[in-house]
């Protein structure tokens, strides 16, 4: 019984990093109506920032943050500026097909750079005080995990309050909902846009050194991740930022209890399924509107 | 499509049908084992480009599990062949079941709009690719006796022929009602629907064309290697290929397909002597350009040049 | 104040607007009328910045418009409150009233401009936390006037404000754009109840196929014949 216990345990503490993931996602799809496929090469890309700069600079990992999440803001305006504004020019359906190829041209593009530039190889950030664990009723909860979920969470909660109290969080919000409104209302939804996917990158950077410092980082997370991103978004539907991350929390138990019942190769296998299945049935998701 | 440009693609059709045809006579000229491998690969990447081809450039969708299907007929092949089956009867019963399986999902696959039914398809694919690897994990060789009988030139008849198949199956369907109809579909989906196109069903045939291609491909595949892991034909990178090329070249024209097909694999063998994968980055900022810029591809763009030159 | 000359406008290839010239002067109630699909809501958007013209001059205070964004003929002082109300459903009211204040010109009159909308709608007052979402059409209607409202115009724009509104409500709404109008601001609006338009406005103009077809006076138009029969309906006759 502890033994399951403790495998949704570990499962709920990668769900905050599935949810973070999602988050970045959620908001350019939502905002932006593009789906970046090459979300995944982002956090990916945000991982190899924080490894860098632990390894070069000495920073602690978590420390690292700070700078990863500039500069994965900047680089987000730089795609936006570079690439993903023009795909916003066309209509709601052209703008998700293209963005989707676009996001998959990008993606193989990043992957290919990552490996000529970092090889192949899986890269690790060790924390000084990392494999402690702290014991609780007889589960033991590795305390580098603890803390990224409480990262994590904080993320995304600070991404809410931004959201609802900022003034351009709420133009964002509007943007989302109806840009032609938003247009009428004085709202330049150009930057709405930059805004958001600067945003949403910054937290795929973030999701990135977290991985890398909870677990590795490596070329080819990419498509690993970016397929974790949406299963999210599609099972917590579109939003709410805080029922992306409860989704993300939901995916990382799902995929643990199905690795306890059917076995660990297995595990992947049950979010790709959920996904399929909740995208068939509910398109709308759990918590979307 | 007008008259001029469906002369046109039977030309471009007559060409590489006849192409195919010189190539035929290869293996007589040439004993090189590493020259037939080579082409045996461009044919296999025609057939993996045109049979993806049919379903977005025909129907306008985004298959992103095309690899699936392959991987279904590669394994259906192998395990038949393995135990003992004629290769043609394995060939078959790979795209049989690779069909099957497509039917079955695409209709509720075909529920998805857009974007949706892509990653939706590449979700399914995951799930096939996962599910095989834990299911047969080891690596699947042949025996002596039939590496002994191994003929490369066998598989590299069957490669010719499938390509040759897959630019006749879509000579035919773009000449077809069957081709028009689902051309009205990709061009907009709901005027056709309305005007009783009978959208799901055109899908659905032009899914059956395709996977079922995409099966036969796999067998050849599985007919061809001596050793493979038996998900690795499973691999979604056999969809993005597929996807490269197709779009490369141009998406939903007879010979655009075939173009990037042979584009592809030249330049990924050539730039592979130097860095490997690299050829991807060139690629994915090509297909980034043309998504962009060019979205009918190579043949677009030819298209322009010679309008430039008839001035 | 607002200047259209010869205006030509399309969707694609659809023409839909041919040689519109009007003018709204300041402090008027202009009317627009038409039967549907005539272009009328074409016009609101062309003006407001939604969609560029083919050909033709809009001038706002002798300035060009045509060519200016959207969100920037907010903060030149034209507002459009569009057909359908369009407002931030997931948002409340006090929200939605808030964004308009989201302009430049606008941000530093937000709180007085909220004050006026209260003062010109007491109900929502009450609704100020209420998701707009939840409210009745006409109230939706009050927030949405609000909202442009809150842009502090010079010129508000309606793109069929009645529509699906009871009918003592239209009365109502009517009132408060005289209300909005009597504060100095110009009033543009497209209407298919030209009873209760023209009770309001001082000129109209009628727009049929993409043609202005006929205007002049809101009196003169309500006592012409073709006015009177092709949109006030034989009851209307009698009078």
């Amino acid at each position: 019984m502890s033994v399951l216990a403790q495998q949704l345990l570990l499962g709920l503490l990668i769900g905050g990093l599935y949810g973070l993931a999602a988050a970045g996602l959620s908001l350019v799809f939502g905002v932006l109506k593009v789906l970046d496929v090459a979300h995944g090469e982002l956090i990916m890309l945000g991982g190899y920032m924080a490894f860098f700069a632990v390894a070069l600079l000495g920073l602690d990992p978590f420390v690292s943050l700070l700078l990863v999440i500039p500069l994965s803001v900047l680089l987000g305006l730089a795609l936006y500026w570079g690439l993903f504004g023009f795909v916003v020019r066309a209509d709601e359906e052209t703008r998700v097909k293209n963005s989707l190829l676009i996001g998959f041209g990008l993606a193989l593009a990043l992957h290919a750079l990552a490996v000529r530039l970092w090889t192949a190889d899986e890269r690790s950030i060790i924390t000084p005080w990392g494999g402690s664990v702290i014991s609780v009723g007889g589960l033991s909860i590795p305390v580098v995990r603890l803390v990224s979920l409480a990262v994590a969470f904080a993320l995304i909660g600070g991404l809410h309050l931004l959201l609802a109290r900022w003034r351009w969080g709420k133009a964002i919000r509007a943007t989302a909902e109806d840009w032609q409104a938003a247009l009428l209302t004085g709202i330049d939804v150009r930057r709405a846009y930059l805004l958001a996917f600067a945003i949403g990158t910054g937290l795929a950077g973030a999701a990135g050194t977290l991985v890398t410092i909870g677990y590795s980082v490596s070329p080819s997370i990419g498509l690993e991740w970016t397929l974790k991103a949406l299963i999210v978004v599609v099972l917590a539907g579109l939003g709410s930022m805080i029922g992306t991350f409860v989704g993300g929390l939901l995916l990382g138990v799902a995929e643990a209890a199905s690795a306890a019942a059917f076995g660990g190769p297995y595990r992947e296998v049950v979010g790709l399924v959920i996904f399929v299945v909740v995208l068939v049935v509910r398109p709308r998701g759990l918590f979307g509107r | 499509m007008s008259d001029p440009a469906r002369r046109h693609e039977r030309r471009w059709a007559a060409a590489i049908l006849a192409s195919l045809g010189l190539l035929a006579l290869l293996p007589l000229v040439v004993r090189r084992d590493d020259v037939l491998n080579f082409v045996f690969l461009i044919l296999l990447s025609i057939t993996l480009a045109e049979s993806w081809n049919i379903v977005a450039g025909y129907a306008g969708q985004v298959n992103l599990g095309h690899a699936a299907f392959f991987g279904l007929g590669a394994l259906v092949a192998r395990t038949l062949w393995i135990d003992g089956t004629p290769i043609g009867l394995g060939l078959a019963a790979g795209a049989a079941l690779a069909t099957l399986f497509a039917l079955v999902i695409g209709v509720a696959a075909f529920r998805l709009r857009g974007a949706y039914f892509a990653i939706g398809t590449l979700a399914l694919g995951e799930i096939l690719r996962t599910t095989v690897n834990n299911a047969l994990p080891e690596i699947s060789t042949l025996s002596a006796a039939t590496i002994a009988g191994y003929r490369l030139t066998q598989r590299y008849y069957l490669a010719l022929v499938l390509a040759a198949l897959s630019v006749l199956v879509v000579a035919a369907l773009a000449g077809s009602r069957l081709g028009l109809g689902m051309r009205a579909i990709r061009e907009d989906e709901e005027a056709a629907e309305a005007s009783g196109v009978g959208a799901l069903r055109l899908k659905l045939t032009a899914l059956a064309l395709s996977t079922g291609m995409a099966g036969l491909a796999g067998g050849v595949f599985a007919f061809y290697h001596i050793s493979y892991y038996p998900s690795h034909p499973f691999s979604p990178h056999w969809t993005f290929d597929a996807l490269l090329m197709t779009f490369i070249g141009g998406v939903g024209t007879l010979h655009g397909p075939v173009l990037g097909a042979v584009l592809y694999v030249v330049l990924k063998e050539y730039v592979a002597l130097r860095w490997v994968d690299f050829h991807l980055l060139i690629f994915g900022a090509l297909f980034i350009a043309i998504v962009l810029l060019l979205p009918g591809g190579l043949v677009q763009a030819a298209a322009r040049v010679r309008r430039l030159v008839q001035r | 104040m607002l200047e259209i000359r010869d205006l030509e406008a399309a969707y694609g290839d659809i023409p839909v607007l041919s040689g519109v010239t009007l003018s709204v002067g300041p402090g008027e109630i202009v009317a627009l009328l038409g039967p549907n699909g005539a272009g009328k809501s074409t016009l609101l958007n062309v003006v407001a910045g939604l969609l560029r013209p083919r050909a033709g001059s809009i001038r706002f205070d002798g300035a060009d418009l045509a060519s200016v964004r959207a969100h920037l003929v907010v903060e030149r002082g034209v507002a459009l409150v569009p057909e359908g109300r369009r407002l931030f459903g997931t948002m409340t009211v006090e929200e939605n009233l808030e964004l308009g204040a989201f302009a430049a010109r606008a941000r530093a009159t937000r709180a007085a401009g909220l004050e006026r909308v209260w003062a010109l709608f007491p109900d929502l007052r009450e609704r100020r936390r209420q998701l707009v979402r939840s409210l009745s059409g006409g109230q939706q209607q009050m927030v949405a006037v609000g909202r442009a409202l809150m842009t502090n115009p010079r010129l508000l724009m309606l793109d069929e404000p009645s529509l699906g509104i009871a009918p003592r409500l239209v009365r109502s709404i009517m009132e408060s754009l005289a209300e909005i109008n009597r504060g100095g601001v110009a009033v543009f609006l497209v209407e298919q109840n030209v009873q209760a338009a023209l009770g309001l406005a001082d000129r109209g103009y009628v727009l049929e196929s993409g043609r202005i077809a006929g205007h002049g006076s809101a009196a003169d138009l309500l006592r012409d014949p073709h006015v009177r029969r092709a949109y006030l309906g034989p009851l209307a006759v009698r009078e």
